[in-house]
């Protein structure tokens, strides 16, 4: 493997005129949680590091049913055909087809054959904490405000048994219970056109592209702020799409190579020979003392972002959130780690880091870095030693590089 | 990498600052459609500057949601009694976690603008959800304020410009915040 790890150390940066003008970007992440320690080791599994939220990827495991009902005051989904049983097939199509966007994924065991048959649902309201993932088009939620055009609430588990509805118990740290995906159904300025529609439609939302992106959702991922990355949280401007359409041959072309990687993290396949590359390292600072002295224990830089930009193609990669590591049983170390996984081998890379910004609040950039730790306070009856609190965004520095060893 | 390439890389981020400054790009949001700074103004119900007190999770109609209760310190527009809760949905509760991307949350002691939305006979909810949350950040040494748009708080990398841009207000010193705020809600334009 070519891969060139490089050292990341930070010096002071000047701000100007109190603006922050560091770059940064932040890729791929997932949502996390950290188990319930303070239940027996049996159902929390006993470490207070944070796990990700994921599905069970088992043949058949993935169900995903969908509400029939579609908006008609106003018509908020849009079709070619409009026959009644027509209109019904288009829209199955797009999901189907979404779906099969993140299962076209080389490299992971979210595979075609782990969703079982979609299916349908007369209701409306068949959106909610049930235990059955499902995506609803005409179902009124008083979460909605203008500007909201959809949105997926997913519900995890942070110890084993927990049951929601009538679901399955879960029996993983981070399993997902219900995702379901909620279109805006009362905007009348806001629509949604099937891909087929979309061409006639030109102030339509793409409902594959938007869809894909709350899919992603659905299967653990957050927010990524790389652009063309189909997880990134704007959509494409009404009447345009995300990358480009998925085919036969290459199902997940909507996609970015961010997405595909946080996939392979997420649901990593063990046969898999080509994504197995990884970059680690630590970012500090060239004078310990501007290490922030509250609270106790931050030995590195915490709060940046780092990213792996492929040499010769200049395609992002991947990348992470760094400052923090982990290890059994807990808590978070803000150590100034990171680590890149699954990066295709025999590559050549560029690792950008920078910092965030110091007003950002850690919730404000990424659920990740908002719960990595778990306290007494937070928690109570939280046992002390795998408590931890998270320190600011250390946001005062610029990255200089040397060479590695 | 060289100092050439250390060089070229130090002026990318440089310029990618700078960009923030220029750019004010019109983009729509998967979860959000791009409301303009106006909008949020003009089809907020309230706004105000507010100091979050306490946050607490619950069952309600078959969801997890969380209402936030504020101390308002500065009403910008609407009439708002001295505390206001707003009820996002969202939360945890009894071993499970609720989700949704792009709803803020909000820790004990820190201050916001929101841009507040409600329909009659219900809790309050924060418009455009990261769109209209104005968190306030305060330098320890010099006590300067800024804000900074929740939506705005991830600059964003572009793989084929190798560069990076923001959007949307962040960093904005308050007093040059509250001067848009308060032209938005007369109805000039910015």
């Amino acid at each position: 493997m070519q891969t060139k790890a490089r050292k990341f150390f930070a010096t002071a940066l000047a701000s100007l005129y109190g603006l922050c003008f560091a770059p940064l970007a932040q890729a791929y992440a997932f949502n996390e949680l950290i188990p319930d320690v303070r239940q027996p080791a049996s159902v929390s599994g006993g470490s207070a590091c944070p796990v990700k939220a994921h599905r069970l990827t088992a043949a058949g495991s993935i169900t995903e049913r969908w509400s029939t009902a579609l908006g008609t005051a106003p018509v908020t989904i849009i079709t070619l055909d409009q026959t009644p049983t027509g209109r019904l097939n288009e829209i199955e199509q797009v999901i189907t087809t979404a779906l099969g966007v993140w299962t076209g994924v080389s490299g992971t065991t979210l595979l075609p054959a782990s969703l079982a048959p979609l299916t349908r649902v007369a209701a409306a309201t068949s959106c909610g904490s049930d235990g059955v993932n499902s995506i609803c088009f005409d179902q009124s939620d008083s979460a909605f405000t203008p500007g909201v055009l959809a949105f997926t609430r997913v519900i995890t588990a942070d110890k084993i048994g927990t049951q929601l509805g009538s679901g399955p118990a879960a029996t993983q740290f981070g399993q997902i219970l219900d995702a379901d995906v909620y279109f805006n159904p009362s905007d009348s300025q806001v629509t949604f056109a099937t891909p087929t529609a979309l061409p006639a439609n030109q102030k339509a939302y793409d409902l594959e592209s938007i869809l894909t992106h709350e899919l992603g959702h659905s299967f653990g991922f957050s927010h990524s702020a790389v652009w063309n990355a189909m997880m990134y949280p704007f959509a494409p401007a009404p009447g345009t799409i995300t990358g480009t359409r998925p085919s036969i041959q290459q199902p997940d072309a909507p996609l970015g190579d961010d997405d595909r990687t946080g996939l392979r993290v997420l649901y990593p396949d063990p046969a898999d020979t080509v994504h197995t590359g990884s970059i680690a390292g630590r970012i500090v600072p060239a004078n310990p003392l501007s290490l922030p002295g509250a609270p106790p224990g931050v030995t590195g830089i915490f709060g940046s972002h780092v990213v792996a930009v492929d040499s010769t193609s200049g395609a992002v990669i991947g990348a992470t959130i760094g400052g923090w590591s982990c290890a059994a049983p807990g808590p978070a170390q803000f150590d100034g780690s990171y680590k890149i996984d699954r990066l295709p081998v025999g590559h050549s890379y560029t690792i950008y880091a920078e910092s965030l910004n110091g007003v950002v609040d850690p919730s404000q950039v990424s659920d990740a870095t908002a719960t990595l730790c778990r306290n007494s306070t937070t928690d109570p009856g939280w046992p002390p030693l795998q408590g931890c609190v998270v320190p600011a965004v250390n946001a005062s520095f610029t990255t200089r590089t040397r060479p590695g060893p | 990498m060289s100092y050439r390439q250390r060089r070229r890389f130090f002026w990318i981020m440089f310029l990618g600052g700078l960009a923030v400054v220029a750019l004010a790009a019109a983009l729509s949001a998967t979860t959000l459609s791009k409301l303009r700074f106006a909008e949020l103004a003009q089809k907020s119900t309230a706004v105000a500057r507010l100091r979050c007190l306490s946050a607490v999770s619950r069952w309600e109609n078959g969801e997890i949601w969380t209402e936030t209760r504020f101390e308002v310190l500065e009403t910008e527009k609407g009439l708002l009694p001295g505390l206001v809760s707003v009820r996002m949905l969202g939360g945890h509760v009894e071993g499970l976690h609720s989700r949704v991307e792009g709803v803020p949350v909000f820790r004990p002691g820190e201050e916001v603008y929101l841009f507040l939305w409600g329909r009659a006979g219900e809790p309050f909810s924060v418009l455009g959800w990261s769109q209209g949350t104005f968190r306030i950040a305060q330098n320890p040494e010099t006590g300067a304020e800024t804000v900074t748009q929740d939506s705005a708080a991830m600059p964003v990398f572009d793989p084929q410009k190798q560069h990076f841009r923001r959007d949307g207000i962040r960093n904005w010193p308050v007093v040059l915040f509250q001067e848009k705020l308060r032209g938005a809600l007369m109805q000039r334009r910015w």
